[in-house]
């Protein structure tokens, strides 16, 4: 478990270190030690812009003795894991761009208003609302809590997650509002989160609408739990 | 009600009465409210005095708010302030003026580099500004611009070796702003091989 002052030393330890100055994005559970959402994080997820950086800082790590774990432990069935690196306690997830079924988008990057810098690591944090997006790609274990959480303790702006969702399809292919649509009904239901009605009903209109378009074109949609609300 | 739910529905740039109006209370409760709320770390105020107390709150309680980054530099020294795009920390260090200056003038935005001339006045150390211009790339236009401050604002005297170490560093870029060019210091340009920004009444600004 890294709490934020952990974080910020691990940073610090490879911002210092790093032979060339690095953006990356930083997403989940470590976005939020940063905006006092959750005062641990089991590991430090990390989006970076491209490969070369990704294994700039992969280089770094190892010479700062982390070592490199096989990421199907953690990300069954998933696509596009992370490169996953330990030390000790602290493990770090290193996206390039894809997160399992999500792409860091650029409208996510304009979304990220906190920009931290140590030394050569510029640490960009995403906003909450990208950061409930990308939890709803990754699924974990305690996901859906950490997205309840930050739906109680900020003003979400619903639109943005409608519209990032439908961005994704049409960078991604999969019919992302009908997964997002089912995290945030579970999250309503089970974990009994104040959403509002109406973005529900705005994002169930859009799945029925995307889900007809594709049946009118003879496509299929592998759909595990979408239940229709009645 | 909860200190967050009351964040959450006050959420934005308020001043007493509206937080009274929108709460529907008496103005010593909105006080205490207030209070209470910057207590917990969602309420930042700005003015008073002459000016309107004005009180930002958000539920959003970032973490490394002491640290200084470059806006927070620029709006306590300069007379120009600007409104932040992004909250910039610099975590590993104390940011200084003279490392500031020339990162604004890397970053290329004219209001930025604008409001970055008021910095020149509380440079204390010259070497150390001519060490973060030629990390940053930005030696001559550092050195022209001082030139251009000077001619507005007071500011304190450059030492003639960083004058000489400026003129004599190499810059890729001539541009400060991309395609931003003026006729009004067209001296300071040819000296110093790079293209000013701003036009005279752009620095009037300084002197209102």
């Amino acid at each position: 478990m890294t709490d934020i002052k952990e974080q910020e030393n691990i940073f610090n330890l490879i911002g210092s270190n790093l032979k060339k100055k690095i953006k990356c994005y930083v997403i989940g559970g470590s976005a939020m030690l940063y905006y006092k959402l959750k005062n641990v994080t089991k590991d430090i997820d990390i989006v970076l812009c491209s490969e070369n950086d990704r294994q700039c800082i992969l280089n770094t790590m190892k010479e700062l003795g982390y070592a490199e774990r096989n990421p199907k432990i953690l990300y069954v069935n998933k696509k596009n894991v992370p490169i996953l690196m330990q030390r000790g306690d602290d493990r770090f997830d290193l996206f390039n761009r894809t997160i399992i079924n999500l792409r860091f988008s650029e409208n996510m990057e304009k979304r990220s208003k906190i920009v931290y810098e140590y030394g050569n690591l510029i640490a960009n944090i995403v906003s909450p609302e990208d950061i409930i997006i990308l939890k709803c790609a990754t699924d974990r274990a305690g996901d859906r809590l950490d997205a309840g959480s930050i739906i109680k303790n900020t003003n979400i702006n619903w639109n943005i997650l409608v519209e990032e969702s439908i961005n994704q399809m049409n960078l991604v292919g999969d019919v992302i509002p009908l997964s997002l649509y089912e995290f945030v009904f579970e999250l309503k239901e089970d974990l009994k989160i104040e959403i509002p009605d109406e973005f529900i009903k705005k994002l169930e209109i859009k799945c029925d609408n995307i889900l007809n378009e594709r049946l009118k074109k003879g496509t299929t949609v592998r759909v595990t739990k979408f239940k229709h609300k009645k | 009600m909860e200190s967050i739910e009351l964040a959450k529905r006050l959420e934005g740039l308020s001043t007493l009465k509206m937080v009274q109006n929108k709460l529907n209370v008496k103005k010593s409760t909105a006080i205490k409210i207030l209070s209470i709320l910057r207590k917990e770390g969602y309420v930042e105020t700005f003015g008073g005095g002459k000016k309107p107390r004005l009180y930002k709150i958000s539920p959003i309680r970032i973490a490394g708010k002491e640290n200084l980054g470059l806006y927070d530099i620029i709006n306590k020294h300069s007379k120009i302030k600007i409104a932040k795009p992004v909250e910039h920390k610099i975590m590993d260090r104390r940011l200084s003026v003279e490392e500031a200056l020339p990162m604004a003038v890397k970053d290329g935005n004219f209001r930025l580099v604008l409001a970055s001339l008021g910095l020149f006045n509380y440079i204390k150390d010259w070497p150390e500004l001519c060490h973060y211009a030629k990390k940053y790339d930005a030696g001559r236009k550092i050195g022209a611009l001082y030139d251009v401050a000077k001619t507005i604002i007071r500011v304190k005297r450059m030492d003639k070796r960083t004058r000489n170490a400026l003129l004599k560093s190499k810059v890729k870029n001539k541009a400060i702003v991309q395609y931003a060019r003026t006729k009004d210091y067209k001296n300071i340009e040819k000296k110093w091989n790079v293209n000013i920004p701003f036009n005279n009444s752009d620095l009037m600004r300084y002197k209102e």
